[in-house]
């Protein structure tokens, strides 16, 4: 029988189960870790060091996890602030990474020109509104998770995936066969 | 390119074109940073807990006199009309209830959800 996040987490904290932990990695890091690597212009090790930050953060406070949210949606904003603060320390965001890019192509479900148009549209868009279409578009959540994942106002990201959306749709559309 | 229609479109492709991760690792390289587990067993917070409570109890029996006030209220409540106690208890049980109703719907998050559903 599948356990469920809470049951997941209520193990962790009673028992300090491992194996439960381990389990809720295992449901969440392929999110987290794309997430990651989408903030991160595609730089595989540094995305993947900082969701292993965002699963030891979520670790060691997991106590404070009160279930108001999602827990996927609570990983995503430890994920955003340890990102937020490895970019302060750096000042600086990285570019994009074609190579690493063309890696990722999984040609089974979309068609990989589709697939690399998005993706590669998707990563030219600012940063803030990338975040929020990842958030929103990508991986499903609601504006008010999202505004709470990035501590902003709500009309700001619905501002951003707005926006970040008619980006895309003018961007693919400029690339299109005439 | 195919032109895109509508939102919905270009969210499920997105979607679609997001890969899924593979393992590879990442799970046990995160568990192997975790702090190591707590090595108290189960028993131990078992008796642990039973002792307390047993203290506890001790020490309330003594200071009560031996639980004399318990005795003097039953004899007490024995003196009551039968349709007070039964009000009584009724009371009681909507008080209990309510908490338990309350405590409920802060622990269950779909329960609490639902006053936020739009019909």
């Amino acid at each position: 029988m599948e356990l469920t996040d809470a049951q997941l987490i209520a193990r962790t904290l009673v028992d300090d189960d491992h194996y439960a932990f381990a389990e809720l990695v295992r449901n969440h890091q392929s999110t987290v870790r794309g997430l990651l690597r989408q903030l991160t212009g595609s730089d595989i090790g540094l995305a993947d060091d900082l969701a292993q930050e965002t699963f030891l953060r979520a670790y060691k406070n997991l106590r404070n996890f009160r279930g108001e949210a999602r827990f996927s949606t609570w990983l995503y904003r430890i994920a955003y602030n340890c990102f937020r603060e490895h970019a302060r320390k750096r000042k600086e965001l990285v570019g994009i990474d074609e190579e690493q890019l063309e890696r990722e192509h999984d040609p089974q479900t979309v068609d990989p020109a589709l697939r690399h148009d998005l993706m590669h549209a998707l990563s030219l868009l600012p940063l803030h509104e990338r975040t929020a279409v990842v958030l929103c578009c990508q991986n499903g959540l609601s504006h008010d998770e999202a505004a709470r994942v990035l501590d902003i106002p709500l009309g700001t990201v619905k501002t951003n995936v707005l926006r970040g959306r008619e980006k895309l749709k003018r961007t693919l559309a400029e690339w299109g066969p005439n | 390119m195919n032109a895109m229609n509508d939102d919905d479109t270009l969210d499920r492709q997105l979607r679609d074109a997001a890969p899924y991760i593979d393992d590879e690792g990442f799970t046990a390289r995160v568990i192997a940073r975790l702090p190591a587990p707590r090595r108290e067993p189960r028993w131990l917070r078992a008796m642990v807990l039973l002792g307390v409570t047993a203290l506890g109890s001790g020490v309330a029996y003594l200071l009560s006199g031996g639980g004399r006030f318990v005795r003097e209220g039953v004899i007490q409540l024995s003196t009551f009309p039968i349709w007070l106690l039964l009000v009584f208890a009724f009371g009681c049980g909507l008080v209990v209830g309510a908490f338990a109703v309350i405590f409920a719907i802060r622990k269950t998050p779909e329960v609490r959800d639902l006053g936020r559903l739009r019909f």
